[in-house]
């Protein structure tokens, strides 16, 4: 059907009918965050069967060894930036091969390391805006995903980020909010983590 | 596979057959019991009205303005290289994406969960065409291969026992996997990759289109809608044409309100905004996206006073309450929407005329109504519809004797001796004390309900008794 006549005959079919403006104020719900921003962010991403770790600039490559230990190949997004040194240092002292993301890479994968642009403390979500700097397929396919996060971009709830969202959906393609491993429910709602996506999410919320 | 729904042409012969097998309530029951058990220790010392009243107003402010977000949502999206494709009806929108997948040669396409997809039996037009189709979500998955529809919005497979879904995957794949839904998720998870990388096209529902970008939005827990929408060269979207919003501010409320209601998540795994297919710039992503926007009979509900049906957000929860659902799963529906919400939507799009028994199947309690995240008066629907049905059906028999009933029991005298009456003529039929099968025309009402006997001694008799 055209868009101009679908859109006139809605239009027609709505004629008369009143519309409530929308909330000004919209209600507190249980995805609001309070103060202590980190500690809320690990123990929320915790039960959902995340794990986050505070990281100083200085021990970053010390934790992704440890991370790493017994991956053979990580793909790592160049949206990791500032980091990429010590991550590629840590990831080497693991004994495991850094390389560039692409689709064949990242399914042989052991570990897909990323940026995240903010943390949500209320709910233990990353966001991830996809483009040149970070590849869809780093965080999706490799069993586990490693994100690394400044701890000045935590935030505390969905209000905010939900006003930094418009921002990167104007510009960019694609952009996910990832909370945990990716999980499932549909055998007797028994709860089994990692069916499509990475079965473990570690992120290290950085600060110098 | 074309899948066949449960036999029967109404609401009371599916249920019936349904009825016999007492695996499904039984396994229903108690997964059914523990989602709302999930869901109420997450909202607890929450404040549940405030955001079901927050709700309702977004959901009544954006249909109210359908067509202006519609028109705003669609002007960016094409800015942004996105195709929107407007169907009026389901049999446009399947032709659409037949064309695209023919246009691309496709062989396979990939399905994340998306029941305006189910509604359009769009799986079914694709495997004509020689086109494998295969389901991705796990629940889709097992009723995909069971040969089944959906039989929950959201958890589709949630009827069947673990040792079910063994034997099923263990005859399709010729494997001897164990019943540990673990081992069973790996499976799938293994054998599902493979399809994922090599789909020629992907297809997912939406749950939220954003005007304000000409977004749209996908909420999974598996990971298959970003499979679906990131690996494939071509994604398409099907989308009702009410799963739209003014801006990202108004999901503050109305993502928690889905997950939760659904689930019992504050936030599902992941929440994936789409803008148009990959930039020039990226490196990975779907060279075309493709939306298709449905109608298939919502607008012409707009002016009804049914109009707040196009609110819903499909989160499930009004199947999860319903007594009637419980017991006989979405099949009984005999559409893809099945419970409070599909008895009401289903006859409204496809008419009176093929669906108008569904809203029959409640008992009215209100159950749905009280659980809805936006406030849905499902049950007020319900009995709307009931009233339409009858002012269109109803045979001159069936007035004749809601006049009498109503001239007996509007009078002490003659409700007294009815009562009696039917307490010696209920002798034969009753056992224990319900009626089964009483005779016609009563016989009309035993064949899908029990009858409760009238009690030995009325209330009336006992009071007056107590005084003597």
């Amino acid at each position: 059907m055209e868009r101009d006549a679908f859109l006139a005959r809605t239009r027609e079919r709505l004629l008369g009918v009143e519309a409530p403006p929308l909330p000004v104020e919209l209600p507190t719900t249980f995805a609001t965050g309070d103060g202590r921003l980190f500690d809320r962010f690990a123990e929320e991403l915790g039960k959902v069967g995340g794990q986050a770790l505070a990281v100083r600039t200085f021990e970053l490559a010390d934790r992704v060894a440890e991370l790493a230990e017994g991956c053979t190949t990580a793909v790592v997004a160049p949206g990791v930036g500032p980091f990429l040194a010590r991550v590629e240092e840590g990831l080497r002292r693991a004994g495991c091969r850094p390389v560039e993301p692409s689709r064949e890479l990242a399914e042989a994968a052991d570990l897909g390391v990323t940026g995240a642009a903010l943390g949500v403390a209320s709910t233990g979500s990353i966001l991830l805006p996809m483009g040149p700097d970070a590849p869809r397929v780093s965080s999706l396919l490799p069993p586990l995903h490693v994100a690394l996060l400044e701890a000045e971009r935590l935030v505390p709830g969905f209000e905010e980020l939900f006003a930094e969202l418009p921002r990167y959906a104007a510009e960019r393609a694609q952009t996910v909010l990832i909370t945990g491993p990716s999980r499932t429910g549909d055998i007797e709602l028994q709860l089994v983590r990692g069916v499509h996506g990475p079965v473990r999410v570690v992120v290290l919320v950085v600060s110098k | 596979m074309t899948r066949t729904g449960t036999p029967g042409r109404t609401f009371e012969q599916r249920a019936h057959v349904l009825l016999g097998q007492p695996s499904i309530g039984r396994n229903l029951g108690s997964a059914l019991d523990t989602m709302l058990g999930t869901r109420a220790a997450l909202l607890a010392g929450t404040d549940l009205e405030a955001m079901r009243t927050a709700g309702e107003q977004i959901r009544a402010h954006t249909i109210a303005n359908l067509a202006g977000y519609l028109e705003e949502w669609s002007e960016k999206a094409e800015a942004r290289g996105t195709r929107v494709f407007f169907a009026d009806t389901g049999a446009e929108a399947v032709n659409y994406v037949r064309d695209v997948c023919r246009r691309r040669h496709a062989s396979l396409v990939v399905k994340g969960k998306s029941m305006a997809s189910e509604e359009i039996a769009l799986a079914d037009a694709l495997e004509t065409d020689g086109i494998e189709v295969l389901e991705t979500d796990l629940g889709e998955y097992i009723q995909q291969i069971a040969e089944e529809p959906p039989a929950h919005i959201i958890a589709p497979a949630v009827h069947r026992s673990r040792g079910e879904v063994r034997d099923l995957f263990n005859r399709v794949h010729g494997t001897d996997l164990s019943d540990e839904p673990a081992r069973l998720t790996a499976f799938a998870r293994e054998h599902l990759r493979a399809k994922f990388l090599e789909a020629d096209v992907g297809i997912t529902g939406v749950n939220f289109a954003i005007a304000e970008t000409g977004s749209i939005s996908i909420v999974t827990n598996e990971g298959n809608g970003r499979m679906s929408s990131s690996l494939p060269p071509v994604h398409i979207a099907i989308m009702g044409m009410e799963r739209i919003l003014p801006s990202f501010r108004e999901l503050t409320v109305m993502l928690p309100l889905l997950t939760a209601s659904a689930t019992g998540q504050r936030v599902s795994t992941y929440y994936n905004v789409i803008s148009g297919p990959r930039r020039p710039e990226d490196p990975d992503g779907p060279e075309e996206l493709h939306v298709v926007v449905l109608d298939n009979g919502r607008s012409a509900i707009l002016p009804t006073e049914y109009r707040s049906i196009l609110h819903c957000i499909r989160c499930g929860a009004c199947q999860n309450v319903c007594p009637v659902f419980r017991q006989v799963s979405g099949h009984a529906y005999g559409s893809v929407y099945g419970g409070p919400i599909g008895a009401v939507l289903t006859p409204l799009l496809r008419g009176m005329e093929e669906a108008g028994d569904l809203p029959h199947a409640s008992s009215l309690c209100g159950a749905c109504t009280d659980i809805c995240p936006v406030k849905i008066p499902l049950h007020e629907h319900l009995l709307g519809l009931r009233r339409d049905g009858a002012r269109e059906r109803a045979g001159a028999a069936e007035r004749t004797t809601f006049r009498l009933w109503s001239w007996a029991w509007s009078s002490p005298r003659r409700y007294r001796l009815f009562a009696r009456l039917s307490r010696l003529g209920q002798f034969p039929f009753a056992r224990g004390n319900r009626v089964r099968r009483a005779p016609f025309p009563l016989s009309r009402w035993t064949r899908g309900r029990d009858l409760p006997t009238v009690a030995r001694r009325t209330f009336r008799e006992r009071w007056s008794d107590r005084g003597a």
